[in-house]
């Protein structure tokens, strides 16, 4: 019977063991100044950086995980924030990041680190979004997402469409020309213009307003701004058409016809350049890039932020101060071809001449900093992820014909409204 | 292992200190066996259960501020499309899995009762592959196969003259593919269990009835089903509940539906829905109030599958 | 098979006829059933093993390809695959020993000892014995939070450790295997609770206890859901949540998902070959028991 008390005793200890013992649960080296944990989204190379960081420091060790999409990354790291481990360094997309600056005390104020002497170097709208009333700098801006067009020169010229990035240029200057030339290539070829009118359309057409869903007042006014609406329509329009494949962006079906030739234009925010480069790398040299019908406008761009829990926050300031600075970011692009967000190297003669083979040598420089020095900008609020992905999902059913193009406003309202009372 | 003290030892110094000692013990005894498990049960199990109510009375932002708000959530969760559209998808894809399975799982397992089978454990392994497969590997695999521009399935549908159909795209084929994902796992399981009890049944009761003519149809219905009523009861009650917590499949199968499965949440289920509130949206009381929900849908099975099971005793002689 | 021309002919004929055409349909249906059950099996390391190009073309090529290798290497490449294992088998064998051991324990105190609180207690196990864990994940986050066991494998080791079903399984199994008066024999001759149990009740139902934890085993490494929300740094997945991972992933290669399923699932083949016999024997036996 002392056995069945040390029995017990033992299956106590055991688990207790068993909790102690496995691999990390509490003996890990706390701050080990060399090593530190990045987390980053998919799709967008962030590991060649790295790479190339690590190689200008030998002695320092990045951790780096692509962990989901954008939203998959900021929802794991909302997680993180919430009760885990958090990472030291982590990259927030341009519109997840208001959610988390409603509470900036989950992530250490960067001007402590030394952003206060950088603040002026990054453009004032985009710092500002990372920037609470009090003045605490929550994230560094690492690019913008100017807009462009990126299309097949071998698809156009079969289709007898010019193929000088400047005549297809001027083939659109207004969505309405973009939606012409569409239509010839249809005819021409038999084959979708557009991978879809969804992601290609709207959310470019969305961020070429003076405001999206919020007001100068930073009031939630999606349903009321005509900018939005007429966006919305835009893509419906050029969906009923019938010149898009209606394949949904980073699908499988999307990443495989961009390989195969599917569609023969996809709409490139500067950071998409690196999408198509990895999704299909046997198409080096037949793309080029246009500019974008409807003038200035962005999407996206992302922040680095430095959670206040972070082990190592030292280490991974150090990284952001180098890669951010504007010399950091001018190697960036000459490297990847992201947007820097510090304007005193737009003037910079290494990126206005730079060109890239992939896309046969187009001077993406020029054309990205053209785009997003015209820009107006507009409030970003915390809700703007789930109002945009709810207009977005519901363009994507009009696309699989689950909705018809014609209740697609009042269902795109009506979802927006139930998403954000949950 | 505890090589045990020699039983002599404890009995040859009856004193009587000793025995009140003892008899404390042995009393406390049983205790100390059933304590580590329900240690372990209350803090994990039982504990989140309730806790689950209070969370649910909540708004409750996990890296921000948390307010009671009573029971609005319950009151918002009634009037949310989203939350009834899970429902409806929750049950879409339990019927479409659940009744051709077991109607299946039955019928084979009448069949195999009646033969002497060549290679029977061979066989029996083979059917329950699909169970040893993890649901993220299964979803992993069928979704390429049900995929609209390579699919073997689009292939043949091609090859039979038919357009390619997104299976993802749609709430029925959407549901059809869940429901295939989940019967393939499930049906070799039943088969099984079916077949067992089917074992217990006497031959002489089928070897009676075919000497009265009575057709494999005949025994079926009213051999076989009768014999077998509680436990299909039970595996209806076990694939009601497994229905519920359906998540992995919808998550996986549509990667760019994200959290929704879909751009028009035609595949979400209720499971999902808790998930994309909690740790997609991170509103913990909204989602700890589809906790709520789905515990009252569990508390109806499991009382509905009381009754039956009360009145299938009863009727037995 | 059709009834009708079975009945007409005359008895002694009518049976070997049936039979053979029974078997006949029986052999067919066992078949396509046995095919349905592997083929999707197949079919992943198919894909495993070609090229994206090639697992994108129509007709599909049905035989695998020489890709294997550098699609395993490429899945070890992207996520710590290797850790991953490692997790799943310490996460899964902990558990299937903890279950197969605390519910030996616990099943025997309910079925041969008897104390206050008894009924009480297994009336509690058997009512929360349908309820699935999965709607109380948002409380068991914030447990485990507070416990600062987020992202640890901890957090998905202990609670799985608790099986009610486990419980009810081994206490019918102890039930029927000691009776009371092998009980009563053993306590005259002077043996304590605990000789009782280790020496002669566990040895009984030892099997019974293999096949439960093995059942604990194969769910742990299956898990997905709780997992998945507790698990975060690629050094702590699990297979599954690596699967999950690679999937992420799809802009590498389109076949990297399905190299790490084929990757994750393999283990559990291997050992379904060796102890495929006693879980269908647990699943049959369950039968009786349920």
């Amino acid at each position: 019977m002392k056995r069945v008390i040390t029995t017990a005793a033992i299956l106590a200890t055991a688990v207790l063991l068993v909790v102690g013992c496995t691999p990390g649960s509490g003996g890990e080296s706390a701050a080990d100044s060399k090593t530190f944990e990045f987390w980053s989204f998919t799709g967008i190379n962030q590991k060649a950086a790295v790479d190339n960081y690590t190689k200008a420091h030998p002695d320092i060790q990045v951790k780096l995980t692509e962990v989901g999409s954008t939203t998959e990354t900021a929802q794991a790291l909302t997680t993180a924030l919430a009760g885990g481990k958090v990472p030291d360094l982590v990259l927030i997309q341009g519109d997840d990041l208001p959610k988390f600056m409603q509470s900036p005390d989950n992530f250490v104020d960067l001007s402590t680190l030394g952003a206060d002497k950088m603040k002026g170097d990054y453009l004032d709208w985009v710092i500002k979004q990372s920037t609470t009333k009090d003045g605490k700098v929550i994230g560094i801006p690492t690019d913008v997402g100017g807009l462009a067009i990126a299309y097949r020169t071998d698809l156009f010229k079969a289709a007898g469409l010019p193929t000088d990035r400047d005549e297809v240029s001027k083939l659109w200057p207004t969505w309405d020309g973009f939606l012409e030339a569409g239509k010839k290539y249809v005819q021409a070829t038999g084959k979708p213009f557009l991978d879809n009118a969804s992601t290609s359309v709207f959310f470019q057409a969305v961020n070429q307003g003076t405001e999206r869903y919020y007001d100068a007042d930073r009031k939630l006014t999606y349903e009321k701004n005509p900018q939005v609406k007429a966006a919305f329509d835009l893509s419906l329009k050029i969906h009923s058409a019938g010149i898009t494949s209606k394949i949904t962006s980073w699908s499988t079906g999307w990443t495989a016809g961009m390989s195969k030739g599917d569609f023969a234009v996809v709409s490139a925010p500067s950071w998409m350049l690196n999408a198509i480069r990895t999704n299909a790398p046997d198409t080096s040299g037949k793309w080029d890039v246009a500019t974008i019908p409807g003038g200035a406008g962005n999407w996206g761009g992302s922040y680095l932020a430095i959670p206040k829990r972070a082990k190592n926050p030292k280490a991974a300031w150090n990284y952001i101060a180098e890669m951010q600075s504007p010399a950091g970011q001018l190697a960036q692009f000459l490297r990847q071809g992201s947007l820097p967000t510090t304007p005193s190297v737009y003037s910079d003669p290494q990126l206005i001449g730079k060109t890239d083979p992939f896309f046969s040598n187009a001077p993406i420089g020029k054309i990205y900093t053209q785009s997003v020095l015209g820009i107006k900008p507009f409030y970003i609020g915390p809700e703007d992820a789930t109002v945009g992905s709810e207009m977005l999902n519901t363009l994507v059913s009009v696309e699989q014909g689950q909705v018809a193009p014609g209740d697609a406003w009042n269902t795109a309202m009506t979802n927006v409204k139930n998403a954000l009372r949950g | 292992m505890l090589s045990p003290a020699p039983a002599a030892k404890t009995t040859a110094r009856p004193t009587r200190y000793r025995h009140i000692q003892q008899g404390m013990r042995e009393r406390l005894l049983p205790y100390a066996y059933v304590a580590p498990f329900f240690l372990l049960f209350f803090i994990f199990g039982l504990f989140p259960l309730l806790f689950t109510f209070y969370i649910a009375l909540f708004d409750w932002d996990p890296i921000g501020e948390r307010h009671y708000v009573g029971l609005e959530n319950f009151t918002e969760l009634a009037r949310d499309p989203r939350f009834w559209g899970a429902m409806r998808n929750t049950f879409s894809i339990w019927v479409l899995s659940t009744v051709p399975q077991l109607m299946l799982a039955l019928v084979v397992a009448h069949v195999l009762n009646h033969v002497r089978l060549r290679a029977a454990t061979l066989f029996r392994m083979s059917v329950l592959v699909p169970y040893i497969t993890s649901v993220a590997a299964t979803t992993i695999v069928f979704a390429q196969l049900f995929d609209r521009d390579y699919g073997i399935l689009n292939w043949i549908l091609g090859l039979l003259g038919f357009q390619h159909f997104d299976f993802t795209a749609s709430v029925w084929g959407s549901h059809f593919m869940i429901a295939v994902m989940v019967a393939w796992r499930w049906t070799g399981y039943n088969v099984l269990l079916y077949l067992a009890s089917l074992q217990a049944v006497p031959r002489e009761l089928y070897e009676a009835a075919a000497a009265d003519g009575a057709s494999g149809w005949k025994q079926f219905r009213h051999i076989s089903i009768p014999s077998l009523r509680p436990i299909i009861v039970f595996t209806v009650v076990t694939s009601t509940i497994g229905g519920l917590q359906i998540f992995t499949e919808p998550l996986l199968a549509n990667p760019v539906g994200g959290l929704t499965c879909g751009a028009a949440r035609q595949c979400q289920t209720l499971t999902l829905f808790l998930y994309e509130q909690g740790f997609g949206r991170f509103h913990f009381g909204y989602g700890a109030a589809v906790g709520v929900a789905l515990f009252v849908m569990v508390v109806i099975v499991a009382a509905i599958n009381y009754l039956l099971v009360t009145r299938i005793r009863s009727e037995r002689p | 098979m059709n009834p009708q021309s079975t009945t007409a002919t005359p008895a002694p004929h009518r049976r070997r006829r049936t039979l053979n055409r029974v078997s006949f349909v029986v052999y067919a249906l066992l078949s396509v059933m046995v095919f349905v059950s592997v083929f999707p099996l197949y079919w992943m390391f198919v894909v495993a093993t070609t090229d994206s190009a090639t697992a994108t073309s129509l007709p599909p090529h049905i035989v695998p390809g020489e890709n294997f290798l550098y699609l395993a290497r490429l899945v070890f490449d992207t996520v710590p695959f290797v850790q991953a294992l490692i997790n799943s088998l310490v996460v899964a064998t902990t558990i299937g020993v903890g279950q197969a051991v605390l519910c030996a324990l616990a099943g025997f105190a309910f079925a041969k000892l008897s104390f206050p609180g008894r009924n009480t207690l297994f009336l509690i196990v058997v009512l929360t014995m349908t309820v699935p864990a999965q709607l109380a994940v948002i409380p068991q986050y914030l447990i485990m939070s507070n416990l600062g066991w987020v992202d640890t494998l901890q957090a998905v080791i202990v609670p799985g450790l608790v099986s009610a079903f486990g419980i009810f399984w081994m206490r019918q199994h102890i039930g029927s295997a000691i009776d009371d008066e092998l009980m009563h024999a053993a306590r005259v001759d002077g043996a304590t609770t605990g000789q009782i149990f280790w020496r002669i009740a566990f040895p009984l139902v030892r099997p019974a206890a293999f096949v439960l934890g093995l059942f604990g085993f194969v769910s742990a490494w299956n898990d997905f859901l709780w997992p998945f929300i507790v698990l975060k740094s690629p050094e702590r997945y699990t297979v599954q949540i690596a699967i999950k991972a690679l999937q992420n992933n799809r802009d590498i290669d389109l076949g990297l998902a399905m190299s790490g399923s084929f990757l994750a699932t393999l283990p559990l083949l291997v050992l379904f070959v060796f102890v495929g016999r006693r879980l269908v024997q647990g699943i049959m036996e369950g039968a009786f028991k349920g």
